[in-house]
Parts: C-alpha cells; sequence; structure tokens
C-alpha cells in the first residue's frame, strides 16, 4: 500500500511510537519534504533524533525534515484567528479566562481542532508533495481523538463547526491523504492490544489505511537443534530460548495481523548498547527497504495484470 | 524480609509516576504482598490494563471495594485485599448529589452539557475525584493499609495538587463572573458583560450555543463550594501525614526516566518526597561469559552463543545508562528494581512473583 500524505503513529506505552516515528519521518524526507510533529510536547522522536525543537515550537531541522510540537492553546488559537476576521475580537476572546475554561470543559473541541490541524498538516503535505508524521499518544488517546468528529457534529449541527467536522471525518478516511500504524513489541497482550486497535480504527472508525508495526523483532540466531546441546549451560540456553520465543512470538503476530487483513511492518531488534539518531538511521533504512520490496511487488503483480490479458 | 516490606508497614502508599511504566501492576503487587503478609489492604487503581483488571476481578467496575480470594495464597491471618476501580465521572456525580442544595439544583447540574463535559474532559477532575475516594476509604476506617494508583500524569504531581486546582477552578472570578452572585460579582459587572459577549460571538460563530449552558452551570454550583474547600484540605492534610508514603514509579526507558526528572522536581515544589522509587520491568542479571568458553562445545555453537550473550550484555548497558541519571536524581531515596518476567502479569500468583522480586538497586 503505498503511504499517505500523513501516517499517524500510535500504540502502548513502551511500544516504540517515538522511534518509530523518527525513523519513518527520516526514511520520508528522502522523497520528499517530511513534517515530524508530536502532541504531547515531548518531543521524544526530536530528541532521538537529536534535534531539539526551540521556544517557538519550530525549527528547521535539517532540509527536508521540518519538526513541529502541535499544542491545544495554539489550535485553538489560530482556530479563532481563523474564524473571527477582525483581532480586536479574537483578540479579546482568547485573553477571556472564561472563554479557556469553557473551551477545555467543551467535549471534545480540543481534539478535534487537533484532527482539524492534522488535516491541514495533510493537505500541506500533498500540495509539496511530501509527508507528514505524527507522533501519537497511546491508543486508547488516539481512539478518543479519532472518533470525536461525531459530537462535534451533534453539538454544532450546523455552522463553521459542523462544516468542518465532516470536512475532517472525510479526510479520515482518506486513504491517500490519512493512515494510522500500530505499534507493538512481540509481546502476548500485546499484540493482542493492537489487534483490537487495529480492528476498532478500521472496522468501527471507518479508516482505510491501517498498519502494524511489529517492534524489536530479533533475528533468530540459533538452529532447532542448538538448544539440546547447551543443557550445561543453563543461564545461557535461558538467553537463547528467549530470543527464540520472542522471534516465534513475532512470527504468530505477524500471522495474525495478516490473517486479519492488516498490512504488517517488521522492524529489527537492535542490540545496541545507545538508541539514538544512527539507531533510527538503521530502522529508516529497514523501513526503506521494505517500501522498496512493495513497490516491486507492485509492479510485479501490474506487469502480471497486464500479461494476463 | 523483602525489600517491600518497609514499604508496605505503613498506612497509606500513594503510586505516582508516568504513564505506561506498570504503575498499577506495581500498586496491586505491594497491596497483595501486605496484605499475604497479615494485614487488612484496600487497594484503589484507575485504569487498570485488561488483564490487570481480570485478576484484580474489576471488570463489572463494583461501587463498593471487593473482596479477591486469597486462600490459595496462604496469607498469614488477618490478611486480605480488598480492590476498588476508581469511576471519576461516577464520583463527581456522586458529589453532586451529595452537595446540591435541592433536588432541581442537582438535576439541572447532572444535565448540563458543560458538566458533562467538564466531568470528563477537564485535567485535574480524574485526580481530585482520587482524592475523594481515598477520603471515603479512610473515613471508613477499616483498613490498615490503602494502595492508591493515581491517574497517568503528565510530568507534574497533578494528584496532590489536584484539590488546589479544583478549588482555583470552582472559585475562579471567570466563573463567578459568568453569572454568579458571589460577592465579587457586583463590582464587576463590567466584566461579566465582556465574557457573555465573548461566548455569545462564539457561538454566533461556531453553531455550538454555549452560553446559556454556560450560565446554567456556573449559577446551579453556587453553595458547593463550602463542601468542596474542606475535602480539599482534608486531603492536602492527610497526603502529608508521616504514615503515607509517595512511591515513585517508572520504568527503565529513556523517556520514563526524563518525565520521571519532572516528577521529582514538581515533588519539590509541592515540598515533598517520595518514600521510594521503583523501576519497574529492570533485564534480570545476565550470566558469566566465562561459561561458554570453558563449556566443551562445538566452535560454531559458541560463536553463537558469544553472540548471544554480547547482544543481551549491550540491551543491560543500555539500560544501566538510562538508570543512571535516576540515581544521582533521588539522592537519598531507595531505588527497588522490579524484574522483568517477559509479559504481562497473568494471574496473583505472578504479582506476588513482582513484588518479592523487587530488590535494592546495587
Amino acid at each position: 500500500m503505498p503511504l499517505p500524505h500523513l501516517t499517524l503513529i500510535t500504540g502502548k506505552g513502551g511500544s516504540g511510537k517515538s522511534s518509530t516515528a523518527g525513523a519513518l519521518a527520516l526514511a520520508l524526507s528522502n522523497r520528499g519534504k517530511t513534517v515530524l510533529a508530536d502532541l504531547d510536547q515531548r518531543q521524544t522522536s526530536a530528541q532521538l533524533l537529536g534535534i531539539r525543537i526551540d521556544e517557538r515550537g519550530n525549527l528547521s531541522a535539517m532540509e527536508n525534515l521540518q519538526l513541529r510540537s502541535l499544542t491545544p492553546r495554539n489550535e485553538l488559537e489560530s482556530f479563532i484567528e481563523r474564524i473571527v476576521k477582525i483581532r480586536a475580537i479574537s483578540r479579546r476572546m482568547l485573553r477571556s479566562h472564561t472563554f479557556g475554561y469553557v473551551t477545555a470543559a467543551l467535549p471534545g473541541l480540543e481534539a478535534f481542532l487537533m484532527l482539524e490541524r492534522l488535516r491541514q498538516l495533510a493537505d500541506e503535505a500533498a500540495a509539496r508533495d511530501g509527508f507528514a508524521v505524527i507522533d501519537a499518544p497511546a491508543s486508547g488517546g488516539v481512539l478518543e481523538l479519532l472518533s470525536v468528529t461525531g459530537g462535534v457534529r451533534d453539538l454544532a449541527p450546523s455552522g463553521t463547526l459542523n462544516r468542518l467536522a465532516r470536512a475532517v471525518d472525510d479526510f479520515l478516511r482518506n486513504s491517500g491523504r490519512f493512515g494510522v500504524w500500530v505499534t507493538a513489541r512481540p509481546e502476548r497482550l500485546a499484540i493482542h492490544e493492537a489487534s483490537e486497535t487495529l480492528a476498532n480504527l478500521r472496522d468501527k472508525l471507518g479508516i482505510r489505511h491501517v498498519a502494524a508495526v511489529l517492534n524489536g523483532v530479533p533475528d533468530q540466531l540459533f538452529s532447532s537443534t542448538d538448544y539440546a546441546k547447551m543443557l550445561g549451560l543453563a543461564e545461557h540456553r535461558r538467553l537463547a530460548l528467549q530470543r527464540k520465543a520472542t522471534s516465534e512470538l513475532a512470527a504468530r503476530a505477524r500471522s495474525q495481523f495478516e490473517e486479519a487483513g492488516f498490512e504488517v511492518i517488521e522492524l529489527p531488534m537492535l542490540y545496541t548498547s545507545e538508541f539514538a539518531r544512527p539507531q533510527l538511521e538503521m530502522l529508516a533504512a529497514a523501513l526503506d527497504r521494505l517500501a522498496r520490496r512493495d513497490n516491486k511487488e507492485r509492479s510485479n503483480l501490474h506487469s502480471k495484470h497486464v500479461r494476463g490479458k | 524480609m523483602s525489600a517491600a516490606s518497609d514499604l508496605t508497614a505503613q498506612r497509606l502508599i500513594i503510586c505516582v509516576g508516568p504513564g505506561g511504566v506498570g504503575k498499577t501492576t506495581i500498586a496491586a503487587a505491594l497491596a497483595l504482598e501486605a496484605a499475604l503478609s497479615g494485614r487488612a489492604v484496600d487497594v484503589m487503581t484507575i485504569d487498570p490494563s485488561p488483564r490487570l483488571l481480570d485478576i484484580l476481578g474489576l471488570q463489572v467496575r463494583p461501587a463498593r471495594p471487593h473482596d479477591i480470594p486469597l486462600a490459595a495464597l496462604h496469607p498469614r491471618r488477618g490478611g486480605r485485599l480488598r480492590a476498588l476501580r476508581l469511576d471519576p465521572k461516577r464520583m463527581f456525580d456522586r458529589l453532586i448529589e451529595h452537595y446540591a442544595p435541592s433536588a432541581a439544583a442537582r438535576d439541572a447540574i447532572l444535565g448540563n452539557r458543560i458538566y458533562r463535559g467538564l466531568s470528563r474532559a477537564l485535567a485535574g477532575v480524574a485526580d481530585y475525584m482520587a482524592a475523594e475516594q481515598l477520603l471515603d476509604l479512610r473515613r471508613e476506617a477499616t483498613s490498615d493499609l490503602i494502595v492508591l494508583d493515581t491517574p497517568p500524569a503528565r510530568g507534574a504531581i497533578e494528584f496532590l495538587d489536584a484539590p488546589g486546582r479544583m478549588l482555583d477552578l470552582l472559585s475562579s472570578p471567570a466563573l463567578a463572573l459568568l453569572g454568579v452572585s458571589r460577592q465579587m460579582a457586583g463590582s464587576l459587572r463590567i466584566f461579566d458583560f465582556a465574557a457573555r459577549a465573548v461566548l455569545a460571538a462564539f457561538d454566533r460563530l461556531t453553531g455550538l450555543r454555549l452560553l446559556s449552558d454556560v450560565q446554567a452551570f456556573v449559577r446551579s454550583f453556587e453553595g458547593m463550594y463550602e463542601g468542596f474547600a474542606q475535602r480539599a484540605a482534608q486531603v492536602q492534610a492527610m497526603i502529608r501525614e508521616p504514615t503515607c508514603t509517595l512511591v515513585l514509579i517508572t520504568s527503565a526507558e529513556q523517556q520514563r526516566v526524563e518525565q520521571t526528572r519532572d516528577f521529582v522536581s514538581s515533588l519539590k515544589r509541592l515540598g515533598l518526597r517520595p518514600g521510594a522509587l521503583i523501576v519497574n520491568r529492570v533485564m534480570k542479571p545476565l550470566p558469566d561469559l566465562e561459561e561458554i568458553r570453558r563449556a566443551r562445545l562445538p566452535a560454531p555453537l559458541k560463536r553463537k552463543l558469544e553472540r548471544n550473550f554480547a547482544d543481551f550484555s549491550a540491551l543491560r548497558a543500555r539500560e544501566g545508562a538510562w538508570l543512571q541519571p535516576l540515581r544521582e536524581l533521588i539522592d537519598g531515596v531507595p531505588m527497588l528494581m522490579a524484574t522483568d518476567l517477559g509479559d504481562e502479569p497473568d494471574n496473583l500468583k505472578d504479582l506476588v512473583r513482582i513484588a518479592r522480586s523487587l530488590r535494592v538497586a546495587d
């Protein structure tokens, strides 16, 4: 499946969301201008890349990679400035504490404005033939975020917000513009939770581009006859078996995801004493290889199809 | 004596820490260990994983703490464990029911759109409700120890701060100005007008029709302020009692360590100090490399075993480097490590294993 202009990365805590987002942004920046944004102001993927964002929330990190931090407050401000054309009035609104409380309490308004920003980022990326990667909150929060438009349409049966909500709905279901990757490590329960998240995204929210990212998949170092030979080395055997179990679990997870109809992206376990920019570059290279393989398969498929005719 | 026993001798343990580190698991493990040692324990969880809900029998959200059968684990005499899952929305509703001056006021608040949004969306409501629940359990006085798991916080110790912030919100001039006749409203009528104008303009532009809801909401809160203030003061006092221990929980991952640093500094700002730092899911110590060298094995297999050892050593070195700043950060506070079991706990026995794996960091 070709990548949409905007990919949102989610998954449970510790599943490698930020490293996946950082690696994907690096890989995509070789193909076109790429924006890497987070929604929690932690700038985790930027830190992994060894880049800091300045006070104003923007920094052109590399020629083709730009970093952004999206905050509800900024989104509210730019929304108000957009709909209220007279600056004196928009400024007064934004200065009002009451207004701040009311908008914070209003179910889903902040989340909704965040989605509206994502829609704009995707539009901008599409216009310059580039990409946006979002390092998003954990899966539960993302499901809530992505299902907010329904509530907004109920709250505002007509007017600006209603119109925007419909546009955001269309955006989320446009597989060329929007996609979600769900990251998981090869652990039994993590895989189970990721499957549920993927199913919710596709079947309940109608998002058309969803993929599973298996993070930290170890290579099979030993052959099946090796384990019996190391019985005398109980503790070393335990480590060897741990590696085997993880790699088998990843293989099972892979077929489970594929059977359910989800694309699977497998990223290798990096046995390195550091985890920083060079490691993200290795993961980016792995993503690039996967994309090239996909393209090749697609063109093979295409040529077969042509010959079949 | 296990490393956990110092902690579980307390009256109240409040578990704080970043999200995704297994805070709820550690809270449950500590509670269970204390119950097995013969204490009457209540554990209150906020947002347990589905598996932990199963283990604690909380799938159905019981309104009251319910007993977890421990007989199979042979607790000491007097040991029992009750679990409770916090439901912030329901707790908020109960408070409203309790403090509302009349049935009409109660229904007006519970049905109000702003209230319904506020009770879910506003940061701090879950924290505040956790504190309320804690007061309830305390008043019952049927347990020796309460273990409280707090909602995931983003860096500040939001739970500890929550009562204060709730008071700030409810007493804020902004809300008062919108239509409540608190003392100051009369003299500041001009701002009242401004706030109304802002909301009216917003309504016109967005189609939301909020103004009347906001006014109704604020008016209906009138008269409830005193009750909230009292409870908030009680919670503040409780977390400063000497029999209350704050346990800071984190995991051996780079980002969590950074977040933990934020936690420690916000604790400091509140004049609080954690009683312990627990690092969850730490790798087991590695075996001796020499064993491979000495073993009588084919050379290719030895090379593979050495490579495997080197790979795991690299991961352990990575973990050690991430933990180093924590040691410096919490100078003097005991740092305990919980061993990674390879998967999430599946039953009560797994929780016991976690509690008993706790060891003081070397």
